[in-house]
């Protein structure tokens, strides 16, 4: 009985010592800087109209519709933006160079898009993935532009 | 009792309708994709592989461009012309925010003083800030290599603060700006460790 109050304890402390850790990951990741027509953050369930100035997190999705447009800049000077009728996950985003944790991982899901890397790709390109429905492109200091095609 | 039974058939209809397969998007076979390579903004490109599991294209050329279709190595890299960059990734590329602006501060030696170089650009940082419609400012403190990594931190952030109180004097808004550290996890110039090196003692200001 003692020792399961203990490991309760021992539990609620490890919990305690966690949250940091997850406030910190809930930064935001980056802001939206150019819109224009339909365009979206979709955020878990929710689907939020993209506004310029909006700040961007990590598991964050963007989208845009037929004539739209959004154009985001990441913490690390990574830029990201979607033509009309496209869609690109932040799947990951770490970004704290001296505390040790670095990462990127973009899902590019339909449509257009270019990717202007940042200081992610000059502190630590292997720790960027940018993947796409057919493949994963590997970046060395690079500006890039993907489309995946309709099927 | 005359429309009991029709109404059993719409909810059964109903019922099967929101169980049955949603609208299920023709056998999912991953889309094909194509990717280009585009100089950087200082003009100078870098590379990119195009990697799927049945091989990989590398793209080492200015407009270098690759198809990778899901169900075989990606083909050979062709070189598009502008104006079939503009067709195919117009949409997106004009949709890019500005690129960052890169300001770097130097303290003369052992004070918290800038140099009067560094000072001299306080009034091009304040207008590079003025420019842009929801600006922000990374202010990011680095160290050389002398002493503990913990330690640089601690001294890097205390110089990205001085720096930050400089910008807040000459008129910036606090809000806009956020300070941190990368202590010497990010030298200017490669040095062994425990190296003093001027260059590495700097502060580094992106306006974004």
């Amino acid at each position: 009985m003692t020792s399961l109050r203990r490991s309760i304890g021992v539990l609620t402390l490890l919990l305690a010592a966690a949250t940091p850790a997850l406030a910190q990951e809930q930064a935001a990741a980056g802001r939206i800087k150019v819109v224009s027509g339909a365009a979206f953050i979709v955020r878990g369930m929710e689907t939020i109209p993209a506004r310029a100035g909006e700040l961007v997190f990590a598991a964050d999705g963007l989208r845009t519709g037929e004539a739209g447009s959004v154009g985001v800049t990441l913490k690390d000077d990574t830029r990201l933006s979607l033509g009309p009728n496209s869609e690109v996950r932040l799947e990951r985003y770490v970004y704290a160079p001296g505390t040790g944790g670095l990462g990127m991982v973009l899902k590019f899901v339909r449509g257009v898009s270019a990717y202007v890397s940042g200081r992610l790709a000059r502190l630590a390109p292997e720790s960027i993935r940018l993947e796409t429905p057919a493949a994963i492109v590997g970046v060395r200091g690079t500006t890039l532009a993907i489309r995946v095609e309709e099927q | 009792m005359s429309f009991a039974r029709p109404l059993a058939v719409i909810l059964a209809l109903t019922l099967a309708a929101a169980c049955g397969p949603k609208r299920i998007p023709a056998p999912s076979r991953p889309s094909p994709t194509r990717v280009v390579l585009l100089p950087d903004a200082d003009g100078k490109t870098g590379r990119a592989r195009v990697t799927n599991e049945f091989g990989s294209t590398d793209l080492t050329a200015e407009r270098h461009s690759v198809t990778a279709p899901p169900d075989r190595r990606p083909g050979a890299a062709a070189t598009l012309t502008e104006a079939e960059v503009k067709r195919l990734f117009g949409g997106a590329l004009a949709a890019l925010p500005e690129p960052p602006r890169y300001f770097t501060l130097y303290f003369q030696f052992d004070t918290d003083q800038l140099t009067p170089p560094s000072r001299a650009l306080l009034p091009e940082i304040l207008k590079a800030v003025k420019e842009r419609s929801f600006p922000e400012v990374t202010v990011v403190g680095h160290t050389d290599t002398m002493g503990t990594p913990r330690a640089n931190i601690e001294l890097g952030l205390k110089r990205a603060t001085t720096v930050r109180n400089i910008l807040v004097r000459a008129g910036l808004a606090e809000s806009l700006i956020e300070v941190t550290s990368h202590g010497e996890a990010d030298l200017l110039m490669r040095t062994p460790d425990s190296t003093a090196e001027l260059h590495n003692r700097r502060v580094e200001i992106s306006v974004r």
